[in-house]
């Protein structure tokens, strides 16, 4: 089974304090409830993102500080290669700066709208560059848990923790269909092929765990 | 069709997924703009997709932050969407149908960096430079990039140097020239300098000394005459230039076709 996200990076409890910016709100925010994005913290984004819009570098400094991690993270995890992956980080948070006009914040918070440029890019590169040779090595890549990403320097946060009791939360067929799509890049249909069920199952599995985590997680 | 409909709202997880193929993604936008509840769900979902992104998160290279904020003020901004064509909740999906094309990320890069290699042209060598007599003699230089640039057929790639740093190519088979760029390059000692090579099967031929960097960016440097095959290596050489490489590549390209 494909491990999520905190086992595979290696999660250590012990600074689970340590913070993921694009969800959470500076540590200087005390008022912080596990689990909920704290609104000053998103507030706080989506006021940087506005300035970026306006051409504002600084603010940019405070998106990039804010988002980089967790766009390397979704990317590096679908693409694996390090290098590539800086790459495309670069690419996605360069993607921010030149079309941050464009954001609408009515269509949902900046950081979903920055991990959703993130993964849809990652996802797109693999899909066009890596088809069937290279996709079988990756799903045995991926079927493996830790491989280097413990070396790396892993931001833990307390929303790791409730993300992990969350997706424990789902049944196991709707946890692997969205971690397979999420963590992993694969389509539906792929993910039907990997766990060998009905194409239309792995859909609602998907929808289904979405739901479910979206509830749990508060969020919305 | 009710089953269609039906099939269509059932795709709501997998196209916040991304695990979609690039017509059931069109289809499924299509979809959004008549399904208030659709777009409802996909924001709601997509903020639970984003904590599993900052589940993920790993702190990237501290280098990485200076070369994208230092890439950035280069890169000229799309100004907001005017406001007749506001369809809020499908402001997302919709740029994105727009990139979701047969080289979907490569069409929305090139676009961007094309902008980049352009105002690197003139920061670089009008602004910091100064250089009038310099500007003058680089005129073909500067066209040969400018049609490059512009070119439909342009695309983009990007390989990692090897002592560190990122090289990026806009190519134009066409115009059978590419502008190189590159950002984060390690610093050299004054005797030492970056040298481009076309390498192909008619062998090795030198593309040019890499100007020395500033503000983190080398280039943009145009190579012309590109046949098919060929590859573009970076190597260090002595800052008098090399005839045949003395070092071993610290980047390649393959330029295809």
């Amino acid at each position: 089974m494909l491990a999520w996200a905190g086992e595979q990076a290696g999660l250590r409890t012990g600074d689970e304090y340590g913070n993921v910016d694009i969800v959470a709100g500076s540590p200087a925010d005390g008022a912080r409830r596990p689990g909920r994005a704290n609104p000053s913290g998103s507030d706080e984004l989506q006021a940087a993102l506005s300035a970026v819009a306006r051409g504002d570098e600084a603010a940019f400094a405070v998106v990039y500080d804010r988002a980089a991690s967790a766009v390397l993270g979704t990317v590096r995890r679908i693409l694996r290669d390090p290098a590539q992956s800086e790459e495309v980080m670069q690419e996605v948070l360069l993607e921010v700066w030149r079309t941050a006009a464009r954001f609408d914040p009515a269509a949902g918070s900046a950081g979903a709208w920055i991990t959703m440029l993130a993964h849809r890019r990652a996802v797109d590169r693999v899909r066009s560059e890596q088809r069937a040779a290279q996709r079988e090595s990756r799903s045995a890549v991926a079927a493996e848990v830790g491989y280097d990403e413990v070396a790396e320097a892993v931001e833990a946060s307390l929303d790791r923790e409730r993300v992990r009791r969350c997706l424990d939360s789902l049944t196991e067929l709707q946890r692997e269909s969205v971690t397979l799509a999420y963590y992993g890049g694969y389509s539906y249909r792929e993910v039907a092929q990997l766990l060998g069920v009905a194409v239309g199952t792995v859909k609602t599995r998907m929808r289904d765990g979405l739901i479910r985590l979206r509830d749990c997680l508060g969020v919305d | 069709m009710g089953e269609r409909r039906t099939g269509l709202h059932a795709l709501v997880g997998a196209y916040v997924l991304d695990a979609v193929e690039d017509g059931d993604r069109a289809k499924f936008e299509r979809h959004l703009l008549t399904c208030e509840q659709c777009r409802d769900d996909v924001r709601g979902m997509r903020e639970a997709a984003l904590r599993l992104a900052a589940a993920a998160a790993i702190t990237p290279r501290p280098e990485l932050r200076q070369s994208t904020l230092q890439a950035a003020t280069v890169i000229r901004q799309l100004p907001p969407a005017v406001a007749g064509e506001r369809t809020p909740a499908l402001r997302g999906g919709r740029w994105l149908a727009v990139r979701g094309r047969v080289r979907p990320w490569l069409a929305g890069v090139a676009a961007c960096l094309a902008v980049v290699l352009a105002v690197a042209a003139v920061v670089l060598g009008v602004h910091a430079g100064a250089m009038q007599q310099r500007l003058t003699a680089q005129e073909q230089h500067d066209r040969t990039m400018t049609v490059v640039l512009g070119a439909h057929d342009a695309v983009v790639l990007t390989a990692a140097v090897k002592t560190g740093g990122n090289a990026t190519v806009v190519m134009s088979h066409r115009a059978r020239a590419l502008v190189f760029t590159a950002s984060g390059l390690a610093r050299l000692p004054d005797v030492m300098a970056y040298e481009l090579w076309l390498t192909g099967p008619a062998g090795v031929t030198p593309a040019g000394m890499l100007p020395p960097g500033r503000h983190g960016m080398s280039g943009p440097m145009v190579v012309g005459g590109l046949t098919r095959g060929e590859q573009l290596e970076l190597t260090v050489e002595p800052a008098t230039g090399s005839r045949q490489p003395t070092s071993a590549p610290i980047a390649r390209l393959v330029l295809g076709d």
